[in-house]
């Protein structure tokens, strides 16, 4: 088995860590604890690191539980899609296209934070990291078959809300 | 041109029946500039990806984590360490012990001496000639033949006669 080396081999990961951290606590500095936690509970674990059979699902799946753990001590903010929806300027009186496209993407993101939080990381792991659904469903410890269903109805969810939009 | 592949993948990307790759061609062709008007709406879903990637972690983060790790390393090497060398202290503790007693020994002894030396400092008088010897060994023998002639005189004196006392 190849030799993990922290330098090169973990610490390039935590960019993925601190958006999927993000994208459960909606909180850059918690994301960020989060983060330095989970890169130091697996270099507290670092004799045990040869049993690892993939070392980024593992880190993924300390990172998401770590941050479900943080959400569970405080109350996440919220915020409100209609309240995002309401402070969107009317677009007739927009000319320029990239404040529009920025605006549609504001939602979007809005739509993904009201997604349970299940859907939300799913989404994620997929159209984000470019995950396989072996892999999500390995760092999440579901099923395949739940994997699909959750990210299907995250995607009809953003699909009929963002029309809706 | 004939958009109709790409509206395929889109209602397959929809019911989650799309591949990775397939995903891959989606996101190429929603971040053209030239995307027809009855597909732009679909645009931001596929531009998320970019945008969600720009999130990043400075590199400071990277120096305080592995400032830590090398603290931690720091602490977790451990030293292997010698039998002999755990033994140590042991050695040295019965070394000083030893040195003690030694001392302690020889300072006994020496009193020991002194105290006979001075004893005896009378009859122990050195001579060097043969001459000094011999007459100090006479003057011993002289003194010694004294001391005897007074005993000798003592034990021939004539004894009392309690006989005579009780009748006067």
């Amino acid at each position: 088995m190849k030799e993990v080396s922290f330098k090169n081999d973990v610490l390039p990961l935590k960019d993925k860590l601190f958006r999927m951290a993000l994208h459960i606590t909606s909180n850059r500095e918690e994301a960020e604890d989060i983060v330095q936690d989970t890169l130091m509970k697996l270099w507290n674990q670092r004799d045990e690191w040869s049993a690892i059979q993939n070392i980024e699902t593992y880190i993924m799946t300390i990172c998401r539980n770590l941050a479900l753990d943080a959400i569970d001590k405080k109350e996440r903010q919220n915020i409100s899609l209609n309240e995002m929806v309401h402070d969107q300027p009317d677009n007739s009186q927009i000319q320029d296209e990239t404040l529009i496209r920025q605006q549609q993407m504001n939602s979007i993101q809005a739509i993904i934070q009201q997604l349970p939080e299940k859907q939300r990381t799913i989404i994620l792991l997929r159209d984000i990291e470019e995950k396989t659904y072996q892999e999500i469903a390995n760092i999440m410890g579901l099923s395949l078959s739940d994997v699909k269903v959750n990210l299907f109805r995250a995607r009809q969810t953003l699909k009929n809300k963002f029309n809706k939009s | 041109m004939n958009y109709q592949y790409i509206e395929q993948l889109l209602e397959r990307y929809w019911d989650c029946q799309t591949t990775l790759e397939e995903e891959q061609i989606l996101r190429s062709f929603f971040k053209q500039e030239d995307v027809p008007a009855h597909l732009m709406p679909y645009a931001p879903f596929f531009a998320l990806e970019t945008v969600e990637k720009s999130e990043k972690l400075g590199e400071d983060f990277d120096k305080r984590i592995l400032a830590m790790t090398e603290e931690g390393n720091k602490t977790v090497v451990a030293k292997q360490v010698k039998f002999s060398t755990r033994l140590a202290p042991f050695f040295k503790a019965a070394a000083v012990v030893a040195v003690i007693l030694t001392i302690a020994n020889v300072a006994e002894r020496a009193l020991q001496n002194n105290s006979v030396s001075n004893a005896t400092v009378g009859i122990t008088d050195t001579y060097t000639k043969k001459e000094d010897i011999t007459a100090k060994i006479k003057i011993i023998d002289h003194s010694q033949s004294e001391a005897m002639a007074k005993t000798d005189s003592l034990k021939q004196a004539p004894a009392i006669n309690t006989e005579d006392m009780m009748l006067e």
